[in-house]
């Protein structure tokens, strides 16, 4: 038996209850038998002290009496009228008297009597007494052994009901009490089959009761939300590990290749310059990974700073400068100066992102105009570009891991770029959005929170890096 | 041996094609799914090396389109090996499929087996009377004794071989035999056959005039 287990503390503290109840109920009942079992008796005793008194004063028109010169009756004087003397007696229940006169003497005395005169409070005896103004004591009394006797039968009566009443309390208590804990061994138990088994199964809510099926309900959307959580964790290895796939492929076959025969010098250098770009590219992948794990576990440090957007943006244009002049491509900035706090290098990135993407999917004398300006407390950048456009049906993926509209890899970009981005974008408090027309072109919109003017305004131009990690949002 | 590689990752298309034409096959290539299907559908080839994710035309709806006008044997080449993808791709009707990054003595291998169970054969040795080819190793035995052969006319018993019976014309073995690498003045079969019947034996080879070559 389970000590702390809630059925035996119910059990425990319901007992106690239903057993004060009872016991309660039982004492109570107890006192009123009693009270009116002594309550009869005293009234009687009373009445019997009355006539008593009265045949001590003697009949009214008794002539042998003289009321102006009282004497004490003598012993034997001493007579009760017949229909008194029924009153008491063995036959009358056991009603007794004695009297006695102010010096002690014993006047009189009903054949019942017990020897020695009780005293008051005499175990076993009911007595009362009274004393007439002529001094004697007239003593009423009756013996209640027989009644205690009976009186504590009902005692042990009652208790034995009593016990039986409680037993089946209990007992109907224990009932009830398993069968609502029932319910909650199930779901504990179908709960722990699915941690450690099958996380796709949900408890059965319907087979419970309303607030045992909330509980089961919220549990239901945890394991859901675990089941989700490591269907992605999953995927993206997966998606890594593929990812890789084909720079090792390159590797493996141009070094075989390589090792066939005896090769030229010519042909020896392709080989290694092959690999090399094999090799950088798995160089970025795994950096790129490496971002995302840390983003995700909250592990990437911002080195906080205010700084101005529109320079960063103007940075990252001029170092694309040589792939916007390769594909023909134009950059149009028009950039309002805007003050936002975060890690500059971070940020850059994502506009570097944005802005390769732009330039990238774009048609040869096509344009990528670059919007910046504060907007509601939020810096707005906008980069648009002149390019296909991205299809409806990818829309809603574009920022997923390893998600490329084009679904081969020739253009060495692994997908990653618009996930990270969006990582950093909401690490900084941010939101990144996408709104594209096939054949039209795409447009990126990134909200960054501005500067705060809580900064000394002689303090808001010095960087003032604050690394330290970053709060999950 | 003729044969199509298609595959968007150029540096693992030049080592494949250098390696495979080292082994003696007539290779063209293509870069996109487009030329590859295109390519697919106006040759012949005895083998088509297909990767999966190509730009502009993916390799699921190459196989497709060819499997309705054509049989040729294809090999599908990618990076996902989900049991889903190797069933969808033997299901649309490639013949094998090959996982990278691979090796190529397996592909080469895999390759053989597609080429052969097209041909009909149970195995990688063809006995034509006392002359066994072997076309795992590569060798042609006469009565047991190795025959010494150069690459092109290996190539060229070969292909008679697993076309034994039929009657191969001259411009069958211009396509199967040669590569866009090639220049023509290698490509005199007659000279060839010339040489393969003195190193096999006159009646090795049989000339149907006017139609072409065959090995009876």
């Amino acid at each position: 038996m389970n000590f702390n287990s809630i059925k035996f503390q119910l059990q425990l503290y319901y007992g106690l209850l239903l057993f004060g109840v009872i016991a309660g109920l039982g004492a109570a009942m107890f006192q009123l038998a009693s009270g009116r079992m002594y309550r009869q008796i005293d009234a009687e005793l009373n009445q019997r002290i009355r006539v008593l008194a009265g045949a001590l004063n003697g009949p009214p028109d008794d002539p042998a009496r003289n009321p102006a010169a009282h004497l004490p009756p003598a012993p034997g004087n001493f007579h009760l009228p017949p229909r008194a003397e029924t009153m008491f007696g063995s036959a009358a229940n056991g009603f007794y008297y004695i009297i006695t006169a102010n010096d002690g003497r014993e006047i009189a005395r009903s054949s019942n009597a017990p020897t020695a005169r009780p005293k008051p409070g005499a175990p076993g005896e009911r007595l009362q007494e009274i004393t007439t103004p002529t001094g004697e004591r007239i003593l009423a009394g009756r013996g209640i052994g027989p009644d205690l006797a009976e009186l504590h039968l009902t005692l042990l009566q009652l208790a034995a009901v009593g016990a039986g009443v409680w037993m089946l309390g209990l007992g109907g208590g224990w009932i009830l009490v398993s069968r609502t804990l029932r319910p909650i061994a199930r779901i504990s138990e179908a709960a722990v089959k699915i941690s450690t088994g099958d996380l796709a199964q949900r408890i059965n809510a319907a087979e419970t009761k309303s607030e045992l099926g909330q509980l089961a309900g919220v549990l239901n959307s945890m394991f859901a939300r675990l089941e989700a959580a490591f269907a992605q964790q999953r995927r993206f290895s997966a998606d890594a590990a593929h990812e890789l796939r084909t720079p090792v492929s390159v590797l493996i076959a141009q070094t075989r290749a390589a090792l066939r025969k005896r090769r030229s010098y010519e042909e020896n250098l392709q080989t290694i310059e092959a690999c090399h770009r094999a090799a950088q590219r798995m160089r970025k992948l795994i950096v790129s990974l490496l971002q995302l794990a840390r983003l995700d576990a909250g592990q990437e440090k911002i080195r906080r700073a205010d700084f101005d957007l529109a320079l960063v943006v103007d940075e990252c244009a001029e170092l694309l400068e040589p792939l916007a002049a390769e594909r023909g491509v134009k950059i149009i900035l028009e950039l309002a100066p805007v003050t936002i706090s975060g890690d500059a290098a971070q940020i850059g990135q994502v506009i570097t992102n944005l802005l390769a993407n732009a330039l990238q999917y774009n048609r040869a004398e096509g344009e990528v105009r670059v919007n910046l300006r504060a907007e509601n407390n939020f810096a707005v950048l906008k980069v648009a570009d002149t390019g296909q456009g991205i299809a409806r049906a990818d829309l809603p993926h574009i920022f997923d891991r390893f998600y490329r509209a084009d679904e081969s890899r020739s253009s060495g970009n692994a997908g990653l770029g618009l996930a990270i981005s969006q990582a950093i974008v909401s690490l900084h408090g941010g939101s990144i959005a996408v709104s594209s027309e096939a054949g039209k072109g795409a447009t990126f919109e990134v909200g960054l929170p501005l500067a705060g003017p809580r900064l000394h305004p002689d303090k808001a131009s010095a960087a003032d890096p604050t690394s330290g990690s970053i709060r999950r949002l | 041996m003729r044969l199509l590689i298609v595959e968007d990752e150029p540096d693992l298309l030049q080592s494949t094609c250098l390696v495979l034409r080292e082994e003696g096959y007539a290779v063209d290539s293509a870069r996109d799914g487009e030329a590859g299907l295109y390519y697919a559908l106006n040759y012949d080839y005895d083998a088509i090396i297909l990767d999966v994710m190509l730009p502009k035309v993916d390799g699921w709806k190459i196989l497709d389109r060819l499997r309705r006008e054509k049989s040729t044997p294809v090999l599908m080449l990618t990076a996902r090996d989900q049991i889903g993808d190797r069933v969808r791709g033997l299901d649309t009707g490639a013949d094998d499929y090959v996982v990278k990054p691979f090796d190529f003595e397996e592909l080469s291998a895999r390759l053989r087996a597609v080429i052969r169970r097209h041909a009909k054969q149970c195995s990688n040795v063809i006995q034509i009377r006392d002359v066994k080819i072997d076309t795992g190793k590569r060798l042609v035995l006469k009565q047991g004794k190795a025959v010494e052969l150069t690459a092109r006319e290996y190539a060229l018993i070969e292909f008679l071989a697993l076309h034994r019976g039929d009657v191969v014309t001259r411009g069958q073995l211009y396509e199967h035999l040669s590569d866009e690498n090639e220049d023509s003045a290698s490509n005199l079969f007659n000279v060839h056959v010339f040489n393969i019947r003195q190193k096999l034996g006159a009646e090795f080879i049989v000339t149907r005039r006017g139609h072409g070559y065959c090995i009876e």
